[in-house]
């Protein structure tokens, strides 16, 4: 569907506004403040990220992953569905319509556990508690969510032809690309067309390794404004990674989180 | 770990009572029309009354989202163009795990339109259609293609069966590209295509290179597909007809299907296809097959026999989307463009042309009728042996037109109970129990209105 960007659900429908986000996370911020939310995300940014590498698939699969994940909770509390729930769910409708080949849900069950139990025991002291059946159910729910809007741009594919007609750079292409990974840890995805997330991506990662393309920039016809917009979360990202460790705070955050309750007891 | 905290309660009971079950929206018991191996087809009207038009349900056959479910849901969620069929809505029913689809209604497709040919040529009665309909069909058919490879997805399944037509409505005489389950993104394959589904294209409408096992599905095989399906409308025989025991197999090699096309094309000489010697089974073509055995064989000669005139534009045109070579075979979009469609009687939006529409209306089924079914098979099957051991001795007798002609046309109808599955049908069966010997003769007889380019048109200008 990569012909057909400007007609797709993803550009009608899930460009999202930002004061629609702020006013759906009222709930939540109720709760949390502001960068503890965004904390919680990159968390599960990363658990859905270490389940895709542990499961070999491509990262075009794990971006879509993340962003029905954080669609979802766009339009939903953290409270509705546990993340811990939802982030493997977002793994396994992606790899199907990502045409990776479905996984078995023993295997991701599996890979769950040891992902839970190996990597992120800072975060769990008990194992993943939840077996096939609720994943299948959750799978509606996150189905119904995304109102069946599954294909997701992503800004892979224009970042290779941006570089490309920049005349090819490897390194600045690795870097972009490691930055469009990161960028995933923040609302740039319901907020901006992939696109322009590439443009982004780029323009930060000419500033890291001090490439001055500035004419070529200038010459590419896009909103300057959107793409500073970008940077701005990117940096900001890269700002609160230098004083936040994740390791010490997440397990006080996930405690905070607000979470689902049982049907009321008579 | 009850379910109880993974999903929030309060949450849970109001999206329960916010969604739409579809049992609730749409009449539709006792209304099933369709029945294969994607699921269950039924005719549906809305409850409230809000309108008056007939909708298509589909009810996904197992539960849950199987990978072929997610891509149809996928796909069609962001494909919108009039000749491609228009997914309106989905339905999870959580309670069974069933998912239904919901599409506008399509009276006919082109599977039921061909059998109907060809029952009224066994039948000596002729079928009225406009003179330019095979034309307005292939022209929408390639119209629908051309937006779905614009938009990098590849039909792979495409066949009568999956070529829709709209009946009285709004959209009268619309052609809709269906069954898109099997569709697939291919600009950035992340599997190699051959890994992912065993068997995808119905043999009859498999390009060659992939029956001798290309690895990756090109906008290539979906265009071979068409010139098979142009071919069939053209004359009511699927050119590439050949008995198949096993649909499903993960051999793409299929020598049986081979020798079909190189019976009505020729061996492909070396020239014409370079590539060939590149294919998997390139080994086991030159071991299984002697090009000696084909030298009489051309589409000229096949399309001739069926009253296809070789200085036709139908037959130029076919000939370019029917060309072995992968690589030189025409492209959607260039097939628009050719003379065929500029020479009179032009495409019509409405392929019927405003005339009366002569096919009858979908029938329902009955659950009775899949036992129906397979007790037809059976017999079929022992038609078929029958008539392989008829086949085997007429073998060396290629260049008898009429035996093997009439050995096609056996086939033809045996083989198409079996495929018929998807739309099977209370009156095929009867159709297709009428004694062989008696259709044998009915087929060497009379020529289908429609295909027979002459007559049919002295009799349109006649008629209309």
């Amino acid at each position: 569907m990569s012909g057909n960007f400007w007609q797709s659900s993803h550009h009608q429908q899930w460009l999202l506004d930002k004061q629609d986000l702020i006013r759906e996370r009222q709930h939540d911020l109720s709760i949390l403040a502001e960068d503890e939310y965004q904390k919680i995300f990159i968390f599960f940014a990363s658990v859905i990220q270490t389940l895709g590498e542990q499961l070999k698939l491509r990262q075009q699969v794990i971006a879509t992953a993340t962003v029905y994940f954080k669609r979802f909770y766009a339009r939903n509390s953290l409270k509705t569905i546990d993340p811990l729930l939802l982030a493997p769910t977002c793994i396994f409708l992606a790899s199907k319509v990502e045409e990776f080949g479905v996984i078995s849900n023993s295997r991701l069950i599996t890979t769950c556990q040891n992902v839970i139990k190996n990597k992120f025991s800072y975060a769990y002291t008990q194992e993943f508690p939840y077996r096939t059946n609720h994943i299948l159910e959750c799978e509606f729910y996150l189905l119904e969510n995304l109102d069946c809007c599954l294909i997701v741009y992503q800004p892979y594919r224009p970042l290779l032809q941006l570089v490309q007609d920049l005349g090819h750079e490897e390194q600045l292409l690795t870097l972009a690309w490691r930055i469009v990974n990161d960028s995933l840890r923040t609302d740039v995805c319901l907020l901006y067309p992939p696109y322009q997330i590439a443009i982004g991506c780029l323009q930060i990662a000419c500033v890291i390794l001090q490439k001055d393309h500035k004419s070529w920039f200038a010459e590419l016809n896009v909103d300057i404004e959107k793409i500073q917009e970008i940077a701005r979360y990117i940096i900001n990202l890269f700002e609160l990674w230098k004083t936040y460790d994740e390791k010490k705070e997440i397990q006080g955050l996930l405690g905070k989180m607000p979470k689902p309750k049982a049907a009321p007891q008579r | 770990m009850s379910t109880a905290y993974m999903m929030d309660y309060e949450f849970k009971m109001k999206t329960q009572n916010e969604r739409v079950k579809v049992e609730d929206l749409f009449d539709y018991e006792g209304c099933k029309v369709g029945r294969g191996t994607y699921g269950h087809v039924y005719k549906g009207r809305r409850k409230d009354g809000s309108d008056s038009k007939d909708y298509a349900l589909k009810q996904i056959e197992g539960t849950g989202l199987s990978m072929s479910a997610c891509r149809e849901i996928a796909l069609l969620r962001e494909l919108k163009h009039p000749n491609v069929i228009n997914l309106i809505r989905v339905f999870l029913s959580h309670n069974d795990r069933k998912v239904w689809l919901l599409f506008d209604f399509a009276e006919h497709d082109l599977w039921h339109i061909i059998k109907f040919h060809r029952a009224a040529k066994a039948n000596k009665k002729p079928v009225l259609v406009p003179k330019g309909m095979v034309k307005s069909l292939l022209y929408q058919i390639l119209d629908g293609i051309h937006y779905l490879h614009s938009n990098w997805v590849l039909h792979r399944d495409l066949k009568p069966a999956n070529i829709l037509v709209m009946g009285e409505g709004p959209e009268r005489g619309r052609v809709k590209i269906a069954d898109m389950g099997f569709a697939r993104l291919f600009n950035a394959p992340l599997k190699p295509l051959a890994d992912l589904d065993p068997v995808v294209v119905t043999f009859w409408y498999r390009a060659p290179e992939l029956l001798l096992g290309a690895r990756h599905y090109t906008k290539a095989i979906d265009i071979w597909a068409i010139g098979c399906i142009f071919a069939e409308l053209l004359t009511s025989e699927p050119i590439f007809h050949c008995r198949q025991e096993d649909i499903k197999t993960s051999n793409p090699y299929h020598h049986d299907q081979l020798d079909r096309i190189f019976n009505v094309m020729g061996f492909p000489h070396e020239k014409d296809w370079e590539d060939i010697k590149k294919m998997p089974e390139h080994p086991t073509l030159l071991k299984d097959f002697k090009k000696n055995n084909y030298v009489n064989c051309s589409l000229v000669k096949y399309m001739d026999r069926h009253k296809i005139k070789p200085d036709s534009k139908a037959f130029h045109l076919l000939q370019k989307l029917l060309l072995m070579d992968p690589n030189k075979r025409i492209t959607s979009e260039q097939a628009m463009q050719d003379p065929y469609f500029q020479e009179e009687p032009l495409p019509t939006q409405d392929v019927f042309a405003g005339c009366p529409i002569p096919y009858p209306k979908r029938e329902f089924l009955t659950d009775d009728d899949q036992e129906e079914k397979s007790d037809n098979k059976r017999q079929t099957q022992q038609q078929q042996q029958t008539q392989n051991n008829q086949q085997s001795q007429q073998q060396n007798q290629q260049n008898n037109q009429n035996n093997q002609q009439s050995n096609q046309d056996n086939h033809n109808t045996a083989k198409r109970v079996r495929l018929s599955a998807p739309q099977g049908h209370p009156s095929q069966v009867n159709q297709q129990q009428i004694p062989i010997s008696q259709q044998q003769q009915e087929f060497h007889h009379q020529q289908m209105m429609y295909n027979n380019g002459q007559q049919q048109q002295q009799n349109f200008q006649q008629r209309f």
